[in-house]
């Protein structure tokens, strides 16, 4: 049998209760019929000593009358006189009975002693004493038939308040316990629901008892547990997302290479057609090529513990700047960054790892290269503990800066890949940036430029 | 002969389509963006585009809802089934997942304009003329009686004339999937076509692909 907690709680003590009811009330009602007997014992006494001091007082005044009295007589007359009142008397001479009194016989008893005595329904108190200096033994019989009636009528009483407590006890007890367990109830209700998978429930709080400890606690619980969920979530999302951009990525160079090939392979195409079918396949493998290997840097990138050593910032961003500096040349753009090293070695130096930093850079110059029509301004900038590359290209809305980083995202899709790009240098950037536990701030004004702060907590 | 926009950003990707339709003697026209496409849409008429979705400006499902009475053919690297299911609804014709072999699309755009152009459909180049309707050639003015399969391959070659097909392709094409004869029926059938209308040089045996009808430049007309 099955049986809940508060059912278990509710037997247990209605029976205990009930158990110590039962026992208390039944040494009570001892107590109280030993008490009566002793107080019925003790009546019997003060009359037996009546009785005998009344009759010694009249046996002597029969013995001072006369040698011939009989004090038979005397006897007769007490033995008649105390019937009616329920006592009988008997009287033995040297172990003898000399009288009884009729209906009230009564076994030789030894002088002092006191016994109870039940014949059928009847008890009675017994009493014996030696009278008449020791001539007579009186055996005194009371009958206290109606304390045994008394002591039932009150067992009965008893045994009524008795079912009458625990029929209330009961009720009682059952409405209490049931009022109790019912936030423990409800709280069972809600673990079953989360269990079935719903985890949008949450356990009801009132009062300020441990079910109210337990209900927030395991609300907490169910919060922390579908935050986390979500952020599981949330990853496998932008997993599956990286997986899908990342296979339309491929897909489009792949559709042309497997077009360009299938175009050599089935028309009569002459020299220059298979040139600039050639010319293509290559530059969209070379595309593929691309892609691959950011992908894998960022995935090294992440996968590694950077060396980090004192790196200038200036003279890493006179480096990049000298690197990109024809491309930008070449497109009427002009590069500025800061001279290498007047500043001192020590001077807006950062933490870092030289490569890796040198790639960061190269990647935002480039970017910012793109962004810019014939004529823009590029300014490589830097202060202890940050760098910036500021563009005066065409600049990004709030929207896109929030996209910027995600991989194969791009602000202008024809015009990125009519430049080869992979859609994967900021995210690339936002990679390193974050193994060195430095911050990637863009500001930017659509028409204006863009500026991105890269800024070192360290 | 079919005028034909070509809506593709993917620079490589809108030259290939371009080629093939113009080998199998399309005229086509090269848009890069949602909005040049609805211009040029504007501004001449076609009898087919070809819809990237994933457009910039103007995505191609922004497209179609601004230009009417133009069959449209979706190309999309998203192959979903919502997505197509939208293609479809939004009034395309068809609707390709990239990547595509040419063949495929070259099939489709034929079966569209089939469908959305008129009835008269006839082709000739040298001096060969072939009526699609009546299933009649004729070599230099004389009828030429084929049987129905060499005249199903026939319309085959030219639909996808300078272009190789290898024989399964050309068995599934002209003899159905569940065919299970072996490749040399093709080649019997070719030699027929060869022999009967004096075609050796012009269906060329492509190594290690198959067989092409070539019909160079702007030779050859009529509707296919």
């Amino acid at each position: 049998m099955k049986l809940r907690f508060w059912q278990k709680t509710y037997l247990l003590t209605l029976t205990l209760f009930l158990l110590c009811l039962n026992l208390g009330i039944f040494a009570l009602a001892f107590y109280t019929y030993r008490r009566s007997v002793r107080s019925a014992e003790e009546g019997c006494r003060s009359e037996q000593f009546y009785v005998m001091t009344a009759f010694r007082r009249d046996y002597d005044d029969l013995m001072a009358a006369g040698e011939g009295a009989d004090p038979k007589l005397l006897m007769e007359s007490y033995g008649a006189a105390y019937q009616k009142q329920g006592i009988g008397l008997n009287f033995y001479e040297n172990g003898r009975s000399v009288y009884s009194t009729p209906g009230a016989e009564s076994v030789y008893t030894d002088p002092g002693t006191l016994r109870h005595e039940r014949e059928g329904g009847d008890r009675r108190v017994i009493l014996s004493a030696e009278i008449c200096d020791g001539r007579y033994v009186m055996v005194f019989t009371r009958s206290v038939a109606d304390l045994d009636r008394e002591f039932r009528s009150l067992m009965l009483t008893y045994l009524l308040t008795f079912a009458g407590v625990s029929l209330f006890l009961a009720i009682c007890l059952y409405i209490v316990l049931k009022k109790l367990s019912t936030p423990l109830e409800r709280l069972r209700k809600t673990t079953e629901a989360v269990a079935a998978g719903d985890n949008t429930v949450r356990a009801q709080v009132s009062g300020h008892d441990e079910f109210t400890q337990l209900a927030v606690s395991f609300n907490a619980m169910i919060g922390k547990i579908n935050d986390q969920m979500e952020a599981l979530r949330t990853e496998a999302e932008q997993k599956q997302r990286l997986v899908d951009d990342l296979a339309h990525e491929l897909r489009t160079p792949l559709t042309s290479i497997y077009g360009y090939a299938e175009y050599l392979r089935r028309t009569p195409a002459d020299e220059q057609d298979k040139i600039e079918c050639a010319i293509c396949i290559q530059s969209q493998a070379a595309r593929l090529q691309k892609i691959s290997e950011k992908l894998l840097d960022g995935a090294f990138i992440r996968n590694n513990e950077i060396q980090k050593v004192r790196v200038c910032l200036p003279d890493l961003l006179a480096e990049t700047a000298a690197d990109l500096q024809r491309i930008a040349e070449d497109r009427g753009i002009e590069l500025i960054a800061p001279s290498a090293g007047p500043s001192g070695p020590d001077a807006d130096a950062v933490e870092g790892d030289a490569v890796l930093l040198g790639m960061l850079f190269y990647n935002l110059t480039e970017n910012a290269i793109k962004a810019c029509d014939p004529g823009g301004r590029i300014v490589l900038s830097c202060g202890p503990g940050w760098a910036a590359v500021a563009d005066t290209g065409k600049g990004m809305t709030p929207e896109q800066i929030a996209h910027v980083t995600e991989p194969f995202y791009r602000t202008d899709k024809s015009r990125s890949r009519a430049e080869g790009g992979a859609g994967l240098g900021l995210a690339l950037c936002k990679t390193i940036v974050d193994a060195h536990g430095a911050n990637l701030r863009f500001e930017s004004e659509p028409g204006r430029g863009t500026k991105v702060r890269v800024e070192f907590t360290t | 002969m079919s005028k034909i926009l070509i809506a593709e950003d993917e620079i490589p990707i809108n030259n290939l389509v371009k080629k093939n339709l113009s080998l199998v003697g399309h005229d086509c026209k090269q848009a890069y963006d949602g909005l040049q496409a609805v211009e040029m849409a504007a501004e001449e008429p076609f009898d087919l585009l070809i819809l990237d979705v994933m457009l910039p400006k103007l995505s191609g499902f922004e497209v179609i809802g601004r230009i009417e009475n133009l069959p449209v053919i979706f190309l999309t690297a998203r192959s979903n089934l919502a997505d197509r299911i939208m293609g479809l609804k939004l009034g395309g014709d068809d609707y390709l997942t990239k990547p595509f072999e040419m063949q495929e699309l070259l099939a489709r755009v034929e079966a569209v304009l089939r469908r959305t152009q008129g009835v008269s459909r006839d082709f000739a180049f040298g001096e060969i003329r072939v009526d699609f309707s009546s299933r009649k050639v004729w070599r230099k003015g004389e009828e030429i009686p084929l049987k129905p399969k060499e005249f199903d391959l026939l319309e085959c070659l030219i639909v996808n004339r300078n272009i190789a097909l290898s024989r399964e392709r050309l068995i599934s094409l002209v003899w159905g999937f569940d065919f299970e004869g072996d490749s040399r029926t093709v080649d019997v059938h070719i030699g027929q076509l060869r022999q009967k209308l004096g075609l050796k040089d012009e269906i060329r045996t492509v190594y290690k692909t198959g067989y092409r009808l070539e019909i160079p430049g702007k030779q050859g007309g009529g509707r296919t």
